[in-house]
């Protein structure tokens, strides 16, 4: 359990917070691609750690985020046109381009320099793969572009799906480093679902309900190693990455895809969970892509024009009981992303971390908490960088695998978890 | 609905009472600093112990239902019987930083498994020692923690709630 004051530091990420100035450190996901599809596209809203922006793409293709309020009278840009150069606001045509730079005050006169005055905070936005990254924290500690394997493999070989949370991101998280939960809640997720069934490890996973935990430090987080039985003298091995800090790669199933998550703070009590399938050694075929787009494996279906669950909790995630008798689904709810989320954001907006009762199978997230605590207040106390902001640290996978009893999962595995570009996932 | 913050607000405020009865053992001298540091520190019910000299395996003396016995002592010297410190415990800590406890930790994991004793394992240190101390625990610990980083033994003591 966790003292309040620590949950407190953990949880919070708005501006001028311990963990928010943590995950201004790092390149994070904003917003998929397909949200500003074509030059001079209309503005979207967004709001990432507690801060409330717009994302533009103007006229010459060039991305960027600013504060969401004119600098006039604090109108939203939202509403305003998106001309040659940048973003005219529609209450007074304020305009401004993707730098945050104001290029026009209409009212002042003609050679006037005033608009060289105003200038709105911005943030840049850079698209990677299927989404667009931003970095909000100091441009004089701007890291290099992130490295994310699945950002960085040809755009057939990958598929990016985000969902609104309504959770703290922590919990978020959590869920993605604790795998002793797939056992039970996903459990018939491994004999159904398209994206992750008919694998040799789902055997290996369902004959034996008690695994066997080892979590070991990594450069950029954490790696997570959980064995369980398999032939004789024989370990099968999950092993999942977790990069700090926010990211955690499941390890895969058979030929499947391989998927993970890179959860975003929207504020305190809601988190964007960004969520991508890829392969490194192959297109995703037809029938994978319309099933992650049928919302099968770790995606799931929306409410018409949102990027909000269908199952979400003012429908009770459509809980369906007699589903849960016949053995369908173990919660009632239906699909892995929801059946996580819906869990999730049960706990409440931020959890009470004070009323846990941890096991010993939580030593990953004990871990992972503790560094993501230590880091914080090292960047606070002594400028330190943080795991994960060196690209090199993205260049992790995670990895199923078989192994003689007596081998170190990590030794034997060090390059299974190691990207090689081109080279297939190690699976089972 | 109960997802929301105003319903969050209504959780019973219970916090948890009855502490783990959990017990920690050093298996070897540089496991035995670490766990004098613990022992030196609040807790709810933890008993802090190490092998006892010479005490690096079972002696033989068999325990109740025929497994093998170990000699234990408390950080103050006091002997204490592996059988005897798990009557009540139910959760069994071991520290290593060194290969060297293997038979100690064998002993300790089968008479946990026996009685159903969760097991975690802490190695502490990341040199080449640390594989050996990994090897002799894989085994007999159910969960297992490789850290550079002592103070991750009270962050996993704290959070069961030792």
């Amino acid at each position: 359990m966790l003292k309040q004051d620590v949950n407190e530091l953990l949880t919070r990420t708005g501006p001028g917070t311990d963990m928010g100035d943590l995950f201004r450190r790092y390149w994070i996901p904003a917003l998929l691609a397909e949200e500003l599809p074509e030059d001079g596209c209309p503005p979207v809203r967004v709001k990432l750690l507690s801060e409330r922006m717009v994302a533009i793409r103007d006229s010459e293709g060039r991305y960027g985020l600013i504060d969401e309020f004119c600098a006039h009278r604090g109108a939203s840009l939202w509403f305003g046109s998106n001309e040659v150069g940048g973003l005219r606001c529609a209450y007074h045509g304020w305009k401004y381009d993707v730098t945050g730079a104001c290029l026009d005050v209409p009212s002042e006169p003609e050679n006037s320099n005033f608009f060289r005055k105003v200038k709105l905070t911005a943030y840049p936005l850079v698209k990677i793969g299927d989404v667009l990254w931003t970095y909000m924290g100091d441009p004089a500690y701007k890291p290099p572009l992130p490295e994310f394997e699945w950002c960085m493999v040809p755009p057939d070989q990958t598929y990016t799906s985000k969902r609104w949370q309504e959770s703290n991101w922590l919990q978020a998280l959590e869920g993605g480093i604790d795998s002793s939960h797939v056992s039970w809640l996903h459990s018939a997720g491994l004999k159904n679902d398209p994206l992750f069934k008919g694998s040799k490890g789902n055997e290996y996973n369902l004959n034996d309900m008690r695994p066997f935990f080892e979590v070991v430090d990594a450069d950029g987080g954490l790696f997570v190693g959980v064995r369980r039985n398999a032939e004789e003298g024989r370990y099968y091995w999950r092993i999942t990455p977790w990069v700090m800090p926010a990211f955690t790669l499941v390890p895969p199933r058979g030929d499947h895809p391989v998927h993970g998550h890179f959860w975003v703070p929207i504020d305190d009590e809601n988190c964007w969970v960004f969520t991508f399938d890829y392969l490194p050694a192959r297109a995703l075929t037809a029938a994978e892509l319309q099933a992650m787009k049928d919302g099968h494996g770790v995606h799931n279906e929306y409410v018409p024009g949102t990027y909000r669950p269908l199952a979400n909790k003012d429908n009770d995630y459509l809980m369906d009981r007699a589903a849960q008798k016949r053995g369908e689904t173990f919660s009632g709810v239906k699909g892995i992303a929801i059946q996580d989320a819906s869990l999730q954001e049960s706990m409440g907006p931020i959890v009470d971390r004070s009323k846990e009762r941890l096991v010993s199978a939580d030593s990953g997230i004990i871990k992972a908490r503790r560094k993501l605590l230590t880091s914080a207040v090292a960047l606070r106390e002594n400028g330190t960088v943080p795991p994960g902001v060196d690209p090199a640290h993205h260049r992790v996978r995670s990895a199923s695998i078989v192994l003689p009893k007596e081998r170190s999962f990590l030794e034997a595995a060090h390059d299974a978890v190691s990207v090689i570009p081109g080279v297939p996932q190690t699976s089972v | 609905m109960a997802a929301t913050a105003v319903e969050a607000r209504f959780r019973i405020d219970a916090k948890p009472q009855t502490p783990r009865n959990t017990s920690v053992v050093a298996l070897d001298e540089g496991a035995m600093a670490v766990v004098r540091e613990l022992a030196g520190q609040e807790w709810n019910a933890a008993r802090f112990l190490g092998c006892a000299d010479g005490a690096d395996g079972p002696d033989g003396a068999a325990g109740a239902g025929d497994y093998a016995d170990l000699q234990l002592c408390t950080v103050d010297g006091e002997p204490v019987r592996l059988s005897e410190e798990l009557a009540e415990a139910d959760f069994v800590m071991m520290i290593a930083t060194e290969g060297r406890g293997a038979a100690a930790a064998a002993t300790i994991g089968d008479a946990c498994t026996l009685r159903g004793i969760m097991t975690a394992g802490l190695i502490v240190g990341t040199n080449g020692e640390s594989g050996a101390a990994l090897t002799a625990l894989r085994p007999n610990a159910r969960v297992l923690l490789v850290t550079g980083d002592e103070q991750d033994a009270t962050e996993l003591l704290a959070g069961v709630g030792a």
